[in-house]
């Protein structure tokens, strides 16, 4: 890789301060886990090189995962790894634990951090959907101060997120009327691992067992527009509707027409069409299922 | 440049280097342990896999300035002179290998995981080995390998290795 | 495990080497043969002792210590890395490379272009490819300069600033449309088809006559890349009396020196190639890559020269398996017995022959599939297309023959209601058979092979399996 001068930030501040005094005459890039960020430095053209590495591994209180009045709390720097064995995230979102399994192999794992895969935003961001599905939120700290927004709105396009030059997405917040919601994650990639998503689907919901009819059902489509989305329709379908295999069926179709899926080498746009039929239906019914063993 | 000074193999060792040198080429140009192999550099391979506190992870993937003040452990830090380690021996019975390339960081992968899980399933064995790529052998004799070292009592090296 | 002392003084000669051989680093070999050897040569078909015996691989205790040297393990003092400027346009006129900038770089020993090459081609069979491409690039991966630098890094910028002018040319990137005689040649004045065989057997059209039924089918293969573990490597080094060493990954010897003899300019005495452990070779490592190159660095600089590919490069600028487009008529009786085969094949060539010459014969040999056909025509071309070097790969040809041949009887096998595995049977070559180009087999085993896995895999006729 070129060179470039290398900052080890002491916590999340001082990295604000740091991307502060040197972004307005440097290209400078926020380094956690380094896995998307190393590996695109590798064959980048120079030009496209960094003046500036601020590395913000050591920050570790960046590296909670609490429970507290507001919701879910994850700190930006958390690992898929340590995701994948937080006892609470087990308990309560194994829909997390899933996608982070889905994510690189576990040397990637190990390293790459959940901030990070938020921040990179591909279309295909494998974190993302799980959480868009359970409304989470996201902090971004800058010299001006904190602000929150929906994951959903900080997505805004290909490798386009709504940070700014100084700012640095510090915590991933699941509101307390999530927690606990019966989530199921499903990413179909041409590999069981060390795969780009085809297509992500994440799907969410409450029941309201008196009338066995969906109460808040969100689904989160990845890897089939030019970030994630909410397939629109099939969440205003199923609001309030029975449970039953043919509206969770109709809901894949309807999801479907919410999606822009591409053509490229790894899949055709019809081929991902097929699929998000049908992994939005699983995705129901295996949220549905475990809500019923909830239940129980 | 970055002083980094880091335990590697349970020797305290360290180096000025540039900012944007990695952990892999630090273990290979600055302390001449070649066993990392670069096969791609951009942590799809493998190759360069070793344990950085315990965890798995690609070399090629570190700045060496991240490894900072951690304890890493390579395949040379796996037998003693007087033995090989358990995974070692089990490879070499097996047949586990065949141009070898890929060896070194297969093993420690194969570590990493039986320090945390000892007696793995053959899934747990295959995800631990997910991210290692190998174009000769097909891994069955990997895992027969890894199976064999798990069932071997004493599993941790006793000696510094030379 | 025991402690034995390194030294081993007493025992014989024999027991001595043994317990060298129990320490631990010295990788295992095979126990020493008592003399005089028993020469055994085993008739066909016979068990022979070595058949089935259990060994321990020599190199494996080496490999898993992490102390086998691959060719990118190796660092000489002074040494400098070299990387290539890689064209990145299919199909072009170099209209001027100026390297000055590049030679002007803190950092930068030494740059080469195909002007400093002896004689720029080289080659398996036609010596069509070039060390470093001199007037004219026919690949995306095709070279056209290279840098020697005290650090790879180095090496890797100062390629980009390298300026090469360019005047793009039209590629020609399907191996039909190439075949067609109107296409401009990509080697002009040389035709696109540069190599052609025939197999003619019987009467093909007097096979079709006879036929009760003829089936047609048209197969495909795609362009495979080896992905070995360890990108292609080598090192050159000179000593004080003009001969050249080089530590290399390549897996031909003597084809490397006589390559290296030609492109320098020097008697093949004076050229040395090491090459130790391969970390996989599949056939991609089969001819010089940058052997030349970093002879010339080396020669230019007075210092040890290594280029290691990038793994992009070991996609953009090695070798790949050829495709296929493959155009199968056979011609079958009512009991599905093959009476007339016609073949055409059409190797994508890629920009170079590499090895195609091989893979055509082979694949065109192959074509008719183990079967007895009385009357066969087999024609194969390889063509020049601007793409990816097209080389061996283990099967040479083989096995996209063996897709098309296999796919096609099953076809055959359901459009007559016959039972893939019967239809076969009754088709395969006997001992005593003649291939497609009369050579008398022996050993044949088709027939009882075919049995046997059928069999250990449960085939229960037409499709099911129990």
């Amino acid at each position: 890789m070129k060179a470039f001068d290398f900052v080890a930030a002491r916590d999340a501040r001082h990295a604000v301060a740091l991307l502060a005094e040197r972004t307005p005459t440097a290209k400078v890039k926020v380094l956690a886990g380094g896995t998307d960020l190393l590996a695109d430095l590798k064959f980048a053209p120079t030009a496209h090189a960094p003046d500036v590495v601020i590395d913000i591994s050591r920050a570790t209180e960046l590296k909670h995962i609490s429970m507290t009045d507001e919701g879910l709390r994850i700190g930006a720097l958390v690992t898929h790894t340590e995701i994948m064995a937080s006892p609470i995230i087990r308990e309560l979102f194994p829909a997390l634990v899933d996608a982070a399994h889905t994510i690189g192999a576990v040397q990637t794992r190990n390293l790459g951090t959940l901030g990070g895969n938020l921040v990179t935003a591909v279309p295909s961001v494998d974190s993302g959907p799980t959480l868009v599905a359970l409304d989470a939120r996201v902090t971004l700290l800058g010299s001006g101060g904190q602000r929150q927004m929906p994951l959903a709105e900080f997505f805004v396009g290909p490798r386009k997120t709504a940070l700014k030059a100084d700012e640095l997405l510090t915590e991933i917040l699941i509101p307390k009327e999530s927690v606990g919601k019966p989530t199921h994650f499903l990413k179909f990639g041409l590999r069981k691992g060390q795969a780009l998503a085809l297509v992500n689907v994440a799907a969410s919901t409450w029941v309201d067992w008196d009338k066995q009819t969906f109460v808040a059902p969100r689904v989160a489509l990845g890897a089939v527009a030019p970030k994630v989305i909410h397939a629109t329709s099939a969440e205003t379908f199923l609001e309030g509707r029975a449970i039953t295999p043919d509206a969770m069926a109709e809901a894949g179709r309807l999801a479907v027409g919410d999606a822009k899926p591409i053509s490229d080498f790894r899949a055709s746009a019809d081929y991902r069409r097929d699929l998000i039929a049908v992994l939005t239906r699983r995705a129901l019914e295996a949220a549905f299922e475990l809500a019923r063993r909830r239940k129980s | 440049m970055t002083k980094v000074t880091l335990t590697v193999n349970g020797e305290a060792r360290s180096a000025s280097v540039p900012p944007e040198m990695t952990l892999l080429r630090l273990l290979r140009e600055e302390f001449n342990l070649t066993g990392s192999k670069l096969g791609c550099d951009v942590g799809d391979c493998g190759a360069c896999t070793v344990l950085v506190d315990g965890k798995a992870v690609n070399s090629c993937l570190m700045l060496a300035g991240q490894a900072d003040g951690r304890d890493v452990v390579t395949i040379e830090g796996l037998a003693t002179m007087e033995r090989l380690h358990p995974i070692q021996k089990a490879f070499e019975e097996k047949g586990s290998l065949q141009c070898g390339f890929c060896g070194p960081g297969v093993i420690m992968s194969a570590k990493a995981l039986l320090d945390e899980n000892p007696d793995p399933s053959e899934e747990e064995i295959r995800d631990a080995l997910a991210g290692n790529l190998c174009r000769c052998t097909g891994y069955t004799k990997m895992i027969e390998a890894i199976q064999a070292a798990a069932r071997v009592e004493d599993a941790r090296p006793t000696a510094k290795s030379a | 495990m025991d402690k034995k002392s390194a030294v081993v003084e007493t025992g014989t000669a024999t027991e001595r080497a043994r317990s060298v051989e129990e320490m631990l680093r010295a990788p295992a070999a095979a126990p020493l043969a008592p003399l005089p050897l028993e020469v055994l040569v085993p008739e066909a078909k016979q068990q022979t002792p070595a058949v089935r015996q259990r060994v321990t691989r020599p190199d494996g205790r080496l490999h898993g210590l992490g102390q086998t040297k691959y060719i990118d393990d190796f660092y000489m003092p002074g040494m400098l890395y070299a990387k290539v400027k890689r064209a990145g346009i299919a199909s072009a006129r170099i209209i001027s490379i100026d390297t000055k900038e590049a030679e002007a770089m803190p950092g930068v020993v030494a740059v080469i272009t195909g002007r400093d090459v002896p004689c720029n081609s080289f080659g398996p069979s036609l010596k069509d490819q070039p060390v470093l491409a001199d007037t004219r690039v026919f690949y995306s991966g095709d070279g056209v300069a290279a840098v020697a630098a005290v650090t790879e890094q180095i090496a890797t910028e100062a390629l980009e600033k390298i300026k090469v002018e360019y005047e793009p040319l039209t590629p020609v990137l399907d191996p039909l449309l190439s075949l067609q005689l109107e296409t401009p040649g990509v080697h002009a004045p040389n035709p696109n088809v540069y190599w052609h065989k025939v197999i003619k057997k019987g009467d093909v059209e007097r096979g079709f006559a006879e036929s009760y039924r003829v089936f047609e089918g048209t197969f495909r293969t795609q362009m495979v890349e080896h992905v070995p573990l360890e990108p292609h490597s080598s090192l050159a080094t000179w000593d004080a009396n003009g001969r050249v060493t080089i530590y290399s990954t390549l897996g031909r010897i003597t084809l490397g020196r006589a390559d290296l003899s030609r492109t320098l300019g020097i008697p093949m005495s004076r050229i040395r190639i090491i090459a130790t452990v391969v970390g996989g070779n599949f056939g991609g490592k089969n001819e010089i890559t940058t052997e030349p190159i970093v002879a010339l660095l080396a020669k230019k600089t007075g210092r040890p020269v290594k280029c290691t590919f990038t793994r992009p490069e070991e996609f953009t600028s090695s070798t790949t398996r050829h495709p296929l487009i493959m155009e199968y008529k056979t011609g079958v009786s009512k009991q599905g017995k093959l009476l007339a085969r016609q073949i055409r094949l059409v190797l994508d060539g890629g920009a170079y022959c590499s090895w195609s010459e091989t893979t055509l014969g082979k694949a065109c040999i192959l074509s008719a599939g183990p079967y007895e056909i009385e009357n066969l025509h087999a024609e194969a071309f390889v063509v020049y297309t601007n793409k990816t070097m097209t080389g061996a790969m283990r099967g040479f040809g083989a096995p996209q023959v063996c897709f098309a041949y296999e796919s096609h009887m099953d076809d055959i096998a359901k459009a007559l209601g016959i039972d893939p595995l019967e239809i076969r049977l009754m088709n395969t070559l006997k001992e005593g058979s003649l291939s497609p180009t009369s050579q008398v087999l022996h050993s044949v085993v088709v027939a009882d092979t075919l049995k046997q896995a059928a069999e250990r895999f449960g085939w229960n006729g037409n499709g099911s399996k129990s």
